[in-house]
């Protein structure tokens, strides 16, 4: 049985600490309702990008943790950000794939390949530190602290079913401007 | 007529680039980065540019990191200014084309200073570059016209001071700012 997003979101959101959170797509809204702070930044507006939003702050704050929550379908849509980010070596970026095989936000269509396409393979081929899948709740909760905490760049593929929200049903949060400046604010202390 | 521009001079111009990128943020923020390089290039490699990419990979003070597509590297220069560090774009104008939404998406609707040095590859010494037989030399002023991005031709080594210029454009503005290189540097 997969995972509910929410719940493991719940659990990201308990353990995070002061780690920069990265969300897109199906994982945004429930995010928004779990951690509305100002250490998030959602990718919205150019579906693919957020591996490589979060590789840039992991490489400009070497001091924090940037926890990726990219979906399936949006990893697609830039694969080769797996390469950049093993060739840019961020050994603070955790990314977290999102796993349920289809394009969930316009309306449920498989993505290429489905469930068969194997991100866990991908990684390691790219050069990833360390990447493995994760199906179980209570296995997820175990192997958090390594999560967040082993050297990167670290890839873990969640296996989960569909999230109760997607952008188009749940639509709301700050325009990407607007959380880029906060969340530059807090961590540089604009004055 | 235009002329190439030396690496070298390019690369001095970048360090200062990132010098004045640098104490600008410094002043801005009560918590700037601590990293011991001066700043980042982002880059797609370019033909156009190769040279300056060569020499870059000896120098210890600027960090070079090489992506895949031009969306990355623009949507990573995003998290570089949300953590504080400056950076460049080196890309190609097929690049541009290839990014576009990502410049739309991320420079512009998330008003993200990002600057871009562009190679005109192919670009006629001897004509305008609207006046190209090549349509990816033709068509990459008007591409940024019409996304209102500003940009500027570097026609030769005199050019160099709009290096800092757009960069600092980029900053004051917070969007998008192109240069344009002419010629193949030497």
């Amino acid at each position: 049985m997969s995972m509910k997003p929410e719940e493991v979101l719940r659990v990201i959101a308990a353990e995070r600490g002061t780690a920069v959170v990265i969300p897109t797509m199906t994982t945004a809204p429930a995010w928004r309702e779990i951690a509305p702070d100002d250490l998030s930044v959602t990718c919205a507006g150019f579906m693919g990008g957020a591996s490589a939003l979060g590789l840039g702050i992991a490489l400009a704050r070497p001091d924090r943790r940037v926890v990726v929550l990219d979906g399936d379908g949006s990893l697609l849509m830039q694969l080769g950000s797996l390469a950049s980010i093993a060739g840019a070596r961020p050994r603070n970026l955790t990314h977290l794939v999102f796993k349920n095989g289809v394009y969930h936000t316009s309306g449920s269509q498989d993505i290429p390949g489905g469930l068969t396409v194997d991100f866990v393979a991908m990684a390691k081929g790219a050069g990833y530190k360390s990447a493995y899948a994760v199906r179980e709740l209570d296995d997820f909760k175990r192997r958090l602290p390594s999560i967040l905490g082993d050297e990167g760049p670290l890839m873990v593929e969640l296996i989960t079913g569909l999230a109760e929200k997607t952008p188009m049903t749940a639509r709301g949060g700050q325009p990407f401007n607007v959380q880029v400046e906060d969340l530059r604010k807090k961590l540089l202390r604009v004055r | 007529m235009p002329e190439s521009i030396p690496a070298s001079l390019i690369i001095d111009t970048l360090r200062d680039t990132f010098r004045e990128a640098r104490a600008a943020i410094a002043a801005e923020v009560a918590e700037p980065p601590q990293h011991s390089h001066l700043g980042w290039v982002l880059s797609v490699p370019d033909t156009h540019q190769k040279t300056v990419l060569s020499a870059l990979d000896k120098e210890r003070d600027m960090q070079v990191i090489t992506f895949a597509t031009e969306d990355e590297a623009t949507t990573a220069a995003a998290g570089f200014y949300i953590g504080g560090e400056p950076c460049v774009m080196m890309i190609q104008h097929a690049g541009l084309y290839a990014s576009v939404n990502t410049l739309r998406g991320v420079a512009m609707d998330g008003k993200v200073p990002i600057f871009y040095m562009i190679g005109l590859l192919s670009r006629e010494k001897d004509k305008d570059p609207k006046e190209s037989r090549h349509s990816m030399v033709r068509y990459c002023e008007p591409l940024l016209d019409v996304f209102g991005v500003p940009h500027a031709r570097l026609e030769g080594p005199n050019d160099v001071h709009l290096i800092p210029k757009y960069h600092r454009m980029a900053r004051e503005r917070r969007g998008p700012a192109a240069v344009l290189v002419g010629l193949e540097t030497i």
